[in-house]
């Protein structure tokens, strides 16, 4: 008796060796010996190019960029500035129109669809070029009288006008990037109960005190998951000035192993970041009972 | 008594539902602003370019720049690159992806918790961190140059975020009950059997999801494919567009001299802007036919819960 059991048992965990059997290939050979390699060649040195031959150098490559590049830190701060100022708003931008197209409202399709026309274009080519953004992170031309007709700007004077443009820029390239995000939420949004809107409206609550009390607390996943794509998302995009930096070391310059040293600096942050944002956002979250009660 | 508190709500109603329309209507305009402008400024004429009082409408719609843009991109040789790829790429992460994800979901193996946290570790580190020893081997293979960097690593269920696929993948499963397969077993049909003829046609609305998140990706893809191939010949569709900006830039001066060298040059922004919706229609001809279906796929496939 115990014997077909235990067959059955070893077939099983066989059968489910065998069906992540490719993306264990994939892992090993195009994520796991890349990062050793990677973490190898940010301490050594290179010693003949064309073979990919290296030496160990110690944290030479480290100390570099802390102590001697004078374009990384400034760059680097740019970045983290620009992250943890624009992840906020993004998520809350998003969830602030997933909640408006989830109401009952006319043309639902139309605006749903056309929300998700920034993802199309994805953080390709062509949307930095459409929204007139490059490497630098300024950005030029297009944003400009997207939501102020410039007629109004030419009484506030330079200065204000100036404020104003920015502020309103920067408004622009939130929604345009906030596209996926838009699409989570409105799942997420989807998978409320109205039962729930009903009793609390019976119970005279305010649309206010609902968002607060049932919409907030059981997205917060959604906001969790959300939080950590914006945040991956900013730091991967082709118009981030050190992604570009690590591009130009390593495939112009062909400085390998201080390319390899400033992503692990760069990565090494972003996982801090996200390791943070988990520590703040988990204990408010109701992700835990969810995977529980499916099991 | 209760007449007043009536009259007062069907007020603020028709307040907040007026408010709430003016600012969908806005927000749309911050959507479709750059396609307006890109689609008027490709049908304008030079002489409209020069022109400051004409932003909106053209005196005529020139339609030229779309047969100069179509030339300058070379669009048909391009585009069959592009095509190439993406097709490849797209059935390389349903294939891999959803076979991985019907694993980590329905078998219980030693080290899946573990494995499964390392799909999302995979997600949460930047490809730039992979990319140069990505290279290393993948010169060493003799692939630089070739479109196997790209499509090969989605048939093991990496590439363009391989993980969140995965990820999909797995999620549909679980909310999947699994009296089908237990059906399917009891008749005797085998593990792989099962998946493909049971649970592949019923799992369409993860399948179009990753479809359409898969083909948009690799089409505008330009950092990976920038890197493996160099061949000017092998590019894909998007990296064209830099070279016809960068023309399209220069100033009217160096314009000037460069007419005096080369002959009559015609890109210009409305050629670049004609060139640039040249790009992008396949994928938006796309979209626009599975738009529905891909919403309701995003809700039904439970990525969220």
């Amino acid at each position: 008796m115990m014997k077909p059991k235990l067959n059955m048992r070893a077939k099983h965990v066989l059968e489910g060796y065998f069906f992540i059997s490719p993306w264990l290939i994939g892992f090993t050979t195009l994520f796991l010996i890349p990062l050793i390699t990677s973490l190898i060649f940010s301490f050594s040195k290179f010693t003949e190019l064309t073979e990919w031959k290296t030496q160990w150098a110690g944290i030479v490559n480290y100390t570099r960029a802390f102590a001697l590049d004078v374009k990384f830190i400034p760059m680097f701060i740019i970045v983290i500035k620009d992250t943890l100022i624009n992840t906020p708003f993004i998520v809350s931008f998003s969830l602030f129109i997933a909640i408006l197209l989830n109401r009952d409202i006319k043309l639902r399709g139309f605006f749903r669809g056309l929300f998700f026309l920034p993802v199309l274009l994805g953080s390709g080519y062509v949307m930095q070029q459409l929204l007139g953004q490059n490497v630098n992170g300024q950005t030029i031309d297009l944003s400009r009288g997207i939501m102020a007709p410039e007629e109004i700007m030419t009484y506030l004077g330079a200065n204000a006008t100036n404020l104003v443009q920015e502020f309103l820029t920067r408004i622009t390239l939130f929604l345009w990037k906030s596209g996926v995000q838009i699409v989570l939420f409105l799942a997420g949004l989807q998978g409320i109960s109205k039962s729930l809107y009903e009793s609390a409206y019976c119970d005279s609550a305010s649309e206010w005190d609902m968002f607060w009390k049932i919409t907030l607390p059981i997205i917060s996943p959604v906001v969790l998951l959300n939080v950590v794509y914006t945040i991956i998302d900013s730091f991967s995009d082709s118009t981030n000035p050190v992604v570009d930096y690590i591009y130009q070391l390593a495939f112009k310059d062909f400085q390998f192993e201080y390319a390899a040293a400033i992503s692990w600096i760069y990565f090494g942050f972003i996982f801090l970041l996200i390791i943070l944002v988990f520590a703040l956002i988990k204990p408010y979250s109701t992700m835990d009972e969810k995977e529980k009660n499916r099991r | 008594m209760l007449e007043r508190v009536f009259r007062k709500h069907v007020f603020t109603k028709a307040v907040f539902k007026a408010v709430l329309y003016i600012m969908l209507v806005d927000i749309t305009f911050v959507f479709i602003y750059p396609f307006i402008y890109m689609l008027v400024t490709s049908v304008k004429s030079v002489k409209d370019l020069n022109d400051i009082t004409v932003i909106w409408i053209p005196s005529a719609l020139e339609m030229k720049n779309y047969i100069v843009a179509v030339n300058t991109l070379s669009y048909l040789n391009y585009i069959k690159n592009s095509v190439i790829v993406t097709v490849l790429a797209t059935f390389g992460h349903v294939a891999a992806c959803s076979f991985t994800g019907y694993g980590f979901a329905r078998f219980k193996f030693p080290g899946r918790n573990v494995l499964f946290t390392m799909v999302v570790f995979t997600m949460l580190i930047p490809v730039h961190v992979l990319i140069i020893p990505l290279y290393k081997q993948f010169s060493i293979l003799g692939w630089i140059n070739t479109y196997l960097p790209l499509i090969v690593p989605t048939f093991l269920g990496f590439g363009l975020r391989g993980g969140l696929f995965v990820f999909i993948f797995r999620q549909f499963y679980l909310g999947l009950p699994n009296e089908l397969e237990k059906a399917a077993k009891i008749d005797g049909c085998g593990f792989l059997r099962t998946f493909i003829s049971i649970i592949l046609p019923i799992s369409k609305s993860s399948i179009l999801v990753t479809v359409i998140l898969s083909v948009v990706w690799h089409w505008n893809e330009y950092f990976e494919s920038n890197i493996y191939i160099n061949n000017p010949l092998k590019l894909m569709l998007p990296a064209k567009l830099p070279y016809i900006y960068d023309f399209a830039k220069i100033s009217s001066v160096e314009l000037f001299a460069l007419k005096q060298r080369m002959g009559e040059i015609e890109i210009n922004i409305a050629t670049a802007m004609a060139a640039t919706f040249m790009v992008i229609l396949p994928i938006f001809i796309l979209y626009l036919i599975l738009q529905k279906q891909f919403m309701e796929g995003i809700e039904r496939t439970g990525i969220v819960e």
